[in-house]
């Protein structure tokens, strides 16, 4: 059977963690190496200190006194309260002359100077007897053959050293461990995380399209990251709305024109016509193809401009060309009974397709004009908007579009259901909302100066001017 | 006039020739872009209608070398990608016009006939255009009708220069839209009938005779 691994212990924040952990536990180790090994050399170097000083001493006064003032001195140090040292001194013959020993420790008796370890055993105050670890050096005296020891007690140098190698030996494992369940906790919390994106990604593919990465707001870089999958699952959310509905739409849409076509047809094969007949149903037939066909050429526009296939922006004058509009307008307006003011403020420039821009503003006079009763009026102006922007405004004084409606009119094929009746491929403001955002712009949907009950409609385009 | 007619799909070929030949031309078909582009150089003809997308040689690589070679034949390009851009390239390859599938009979038979008049290089320099007894002094910009003076706007003026330049032939709205406004979108509304009739009114309005007839299902006339 294969051991499988949990997952978090394969994530990447794992590794990572491992990777520290092993850099923390290697740099304690080369600290508390350090350490060690700097205490031990200094308390040697301490201890070497104060020997050096004790012999010193003990020199002076044996090139002063000789032998005598020398032993004279070792009693003294011998008797003197709160002494660390142990002495002892022997003449050339071996014989011991004073000291806290009964004899020379085993050593080599051709050196001058040499260090001995050796252990001896003391009476404590209360009569026990205690044995301990010495360490001391032993000087041969020059032109007399005796030798002097000074030793002290390394007792408390070796417990200090050996808390310090306890210390660490206790440290060490408990630090390594310490930062491995860290490094596992983090791993395991950011493993969450990125489990959770995982999770939510795979959901989305299952269809649940509507699921969003949960975001804590601590603003950190996996909030950020939901925040942008978020984001981009919303913008995916929507595109796949729209295809659908789309796909939905223009079902809808052609099934009525398409199935009329096809009960004329019918008609015409099953009964006997006249000429004059024959020619007005094939002329009504191919109107109805027309708009059909009209219909698929909006559609493949529309597609093409939010592919970013079509247009091609130069820098032009826009106020030119809504004066031009206004002027190819104004007649169409009147006759349909409706008054038509036009206010344009002089070039404004913005980088536009002249095309393009000229079939939107197109689309939002041609729906005003539409959709406004007879003796009403349809206005077209075109000012400096805010910040940098110049907006093209046309209002009409129709019955207006409700605020609750406004996101639905601007979609593809949706249409108000008042507006069914009028002619028009329920194209014409999604075309100028994907002409809008293609030039960094948008179209505004407001109410008009009408009265309550029949507001009009305000349809502003505002684009970046340049 | 005598036009050739480079077309692969067969009924698509076969519908203009139809076309054109109710409009009293003669046609002249190739199926695909060599043989299309030989028979235009080796023949004369007075126009050419051309699909973009052909076998063997593409309508705008067929185009270019057809200029290139020094032909003058003028040409109508012919495509179902019917955007701004793709027309752009046509007329940049050497193209006079471009009309994008699926059109109305008339558009393309009217389009012909007012490729055939162009004739590149050789029209005299006209101040003076007339049709009947209308008269547009290009100089002066004054318009009469019988010595009656017509006040027009700037634009009717133009809309007329068109019409009486193509005086008649039909004219599509569309045609109109183009050349006359140079816009290559749709503006929808029946924009330029109201336009028309407004010019009609002018010129039409106090005589017996009407001068600018509406073809239906087409466009406008301006008698010749």
């Amino acid at each position: 059977m294969k051991f499988a691994l949990p997952t978090f212990l394969r994530t990447t924040t794992f590794k990572l963690a491992l990777l520290y952990s092993a850099m923390f536990a290697a740099f304690s180790a080369a600290l508390l190496v350090y350490l060690y090994y700097s205490t031990v050399y200094y308390i040697r170097a301490e201890s070497d200190r104060r020997m050096d000083l004790e012999f010193e001493q003990l020199g002076n006064a044996y090139f002063t006194g000789g032998m005598e003032r020398l032993s004279e001195s070792v009693f003294e140090r011998m008797t003197r309260n709160g002494s660390t040292f142990f002495y002892y001194l022997e003449d050339a013959s071996g014989r011991r002359i004073a000291g806290h020993f009964q004899r020379m420790p085993a050593h080599n008796p051709d050196l001058d100077v040499q260090t001995v370890y050796f252990e001896v055993t003391l009476t404590e105050p209360d009569g026990s007897e205690v044995v301990r670890p010495v360490a001391g050096r032993i000087v041969r005296l020059r032109d007399n053959g005796g030798a002097l020891l000074v030793a002290f007690d390394t007792a408390q140098q070796t417990a200090i050293v050996g808390r310090i190698q306890n210390a660490i030996f206790i440290a060490a494992p408990i630090g390594l461990v310490l930062s491995l369940l860290g490094g596992l906790l983090i791993s395991r919390g950011a493993a969450r995380r990125a489990d959770e994106l995982a999770r939510t990604a795979e959901m989305v593919m299952g269809g649940e399209l509507g699921r969003r990465v949960p975001v804590r707001g601590s603003g950190d870089e996996f909030d950020r990251l939901g925040q942008r999958m978020n984001a981009m699952l919303d913008q995916i959310e929507k595109l796949v709305e729209s295809t659908r509905n789309t796909g939905n739409a223009i079902a809808h849409d052609l099934r009525s024109p398409l199935s009329r076509l096809r009960n004329r047809l019918e008609i015409a094969l099953s009964e006997p016509m006249s000429k004059e007949s024959a020619e007005a149903t094939l002329g009504e037939t191919v109107e109805e193809v027309d708009r059909v066909l009209g219909t698929f050429n909006a559609i493949l526009r529309l597609a093409r401009l939010e592919a970013g296939a079509e247009g091609e922006r130069v820098r032009m004058d826009v106020s030119e060309l809504a004066e031009e509009l206004a002027e190819l307008f104004e007649p169409a307006c009147e006759e349909a009974e409706q008054s038509f003011r036009s206010q344009i403020a002089k070039h404004l420039m913005v980088l536009g397709d002249r095309d393009l821009i000229g079939q939107a503003l197109s689309n939002l006079l041609d729906n005003a004009i539409k959709y406004t009763p007879v003796g009403g009026n349809v206005s077209f102006t075109v000012a400096r908007g805010p910040e940098g922007t110049v907006d093209l405004t046309v209002i009409d004084t129709g019955p207006g579009v409700p605020p609750d409606a406004r996101k639905r009119v601007v979609q593809r094929f949706q249409r108000m259901d008042s507006a069914r009746t009028q002619p028009g491929s329920g194209l014409g403001l999604a075309l100028v909302v994907s002409v809008a955002e293609m030039h960094g712009g948008e179209l505004i949907l407001s109410d008009g100066n009408g009265p309550e009950g029949s507001p009009g409609l305000k349809a502003t385009l505002r684009l970046p001017r340049a | 006039m005598r036009v050739l007619v480079i077309e692969d799909d067969a009924e698509m070929a076969s519908f203009i020739e139809k076309v054109l030949v109710e409009a009293g031309h003669s046609v002249d078909k190739a199926d695909d872009g060599e043989r299309g582009l030989a028979k235009a150089r080796s023949e004369e003809f007075d126009a050419m209608v051309v699909d973009r997308m052909l076998p063997e040689k593409d309508g705008l690589t067929l185009l270019k070398e057809f200029r290139d070679a020094g032909g003058t034949t003028p040409a109508l390009f012919l495509s179902a990608l019917g955007d701004v851009q793709n027309k752009v390239q046509g007329l940049k390859a050497g193209a006079e016009d471009y009309l994008a599938k699926p059109f109305a009979p008339a558009e393309l038979a009217a389009r012909v006939e007012a490729l055939g008049r162009r004739t590149p290089g050789q029209e005299p320099p006209v101040t003076v255009l007339k049709a009947g007894d209308l008269e547009m002094n290009l100089l002066t910009r004054k318009v009469t009708r019988a010595g009656q003076k017509i006040d027009l706007q700037p634009r009717e003026f133009r809309l007329l220069e068109y019409l009486m330049r193509h005086a008649g032939q039909v004219v599509t709205r569309t045609m109109l839209l183009e050349k006359v406004w140079d816009y290559n979108f749709d503006p929808q509304t029946n924009v330029i009938d109201v336009h028309v009739s407004r010019l009609r009114a002018k010129i039409d309005k106090e005589f017996d005779e009407p001068l600018l007839h509406t073809v239906r299902g087409a466009g406008y006339r301006l008698q010749g």
